[in-house]
């Protein structure tokens, strides 16, 4: 049987983080998944991380001449906002090749952080 | 107002750091191959973009640190020093010429600052900087080791107020972070919100504005005004 969901009121308030991930070879979901949480588990330790309420929403592939760009929504817990955005920070390096995430901002809906964030075109 | 004061490379380096939300980069070159015409192409770039050009002193001892401050002080807006050997730590902090002591902590255990380094650094104004490429390239104990090092500098800088700076020290675009993430990385380590926005901006700000009177300054505290 599957659990009932809970009432908005019990459940963990969350913010969503939109990211851009500029790297050398292609991304693909799980890969950011992977990276992601392979660097909060390594800064924060699995104590903390547990906090965090980490899940990876969705990704875009952008198109770019020379570098591989994928944009992306993270949410996560409303009080450990600062806690996630350094735990991408620290994302250096995917198969030897250097990758890098910049948060690009943090919005309350998936929708407004599409819109403000995301802009993808047409 | 965010300003990184140690970024090695070209022009494309500026751009990223613009995009990212910087006002201003330094762009530094080493002292081992200091080449004069690309200092002037950096001073000629300056539009809307802030870009000031430096250089790190690499020296073996007191004295030849000395003598490469004064080589350099006049052409350059940003003197930093690298730091790590305790006797190069010392001397950096006991002139007031010097803008930044540059990782003072690198290959050493403890922080490479004390309480007569740290008391020496905020009476010459010199800014001690927490660099970003090395926290970023290491993992595991050299990370943990790294930040219980920050940590030190920052309580030395809690009790004697010399400035703090944080840089990427980037050598391509994938050292660069843009610095709201900086700041909320630095609140993991415990600085508090006033303090990393000064050693982001305030702390850089100050620098070229001393810089702009440092001719005139007779001794600390009186300047000839023309």
């Amino acid at each position: 049987m599957k659990l009932k969901i809970l009432p908005p009121t019990l459940r963990n308030d969350k913010r969503y983080l939109s990211f851009e991930a500029i790297s050398e070879i292609p991304l693909n979901r799980d890969d950011i998944i992977s990276l992601v949480w392979e660097s909060s588990l390594n800064f924060h330790g699995e104590c903390k991380t547990s906090k965090f309420d980490l899940w990876i929403m969705k990704v875009w592939n952008i198109k770019s001449m020379d570098k591989n760009i994928i944009k992306g929504i993270i949410q996560c817990n409303r009080n450990e906002v600062n806690s996630v955005r350094a735990a991408i920070l620290l994302i250096s390096k995917f198969r030897g090749k250097p990758v890098v995430f910049h948060t690009l901002g943090i919005s309350g809906t998936i929708k407004s952080a599409i819109k403000n964030f995301i802009k993808l075109e047409n | 107002m965010f300003f990184d004061f140690h970024v090695h490379g070209d022009s494309d380096l500026a751009l990223e750091a613009q995009r990212l939300g910087y006002n201003g980069v330094a762009i530094i070159q080493s002292s081992k191959n200091y080449n004069p015409q690309k200092s002037k192409e950096i001073k000629e770039i300056r539009d809307d973009f802030n870009i000031w050009s430096g250089v790190e002193i690499y020296a073996k001892n007191p004295e030849d640190l000395k003598k490469k401050i004064g080589k350099y002080r006049e052409k350059e807006d940003v003197i930093i020093v690298n730091g790590g050997n305790l006797k190069i730590n010392r001397a950096a902090c006991e002139d007031p010429r010097i803008d930044i002591l540059a990782h003072p902590y690198k290959n050493r255990k403890d922080s490479g600052i004390n309480h007569i380094l740290a008391k020496k650094a905020s009476e010459n104004e010199v800014a001690i900087e927490l660099s970003l490429q090395p926290l970023i390239k290491t993992r595991f104990s050299l990370r943990a080791k790294l930040l219980s090092q920050f940590r030190q500098i920052i309580n030395l800088h809690r009790k004697f107020g010399f400035p703090t700076i944080i840089s990427s020290n980037a050598y391509s675009t994938y050292d660069l972070r843009s610095p709201k993430d900086i700041i909320a990385l630095a609140y993991c380590f415990e600085m508090t919100k006033e303090e990393v926005e000064n050693s982001l901006s305030k702390n850089q700000a100050n620098i070229i504005d001393k810089n702009k009177i440092r001719k005139d300054i007779v001794v600390k505290g009186a300047r000839i005004i023309r």
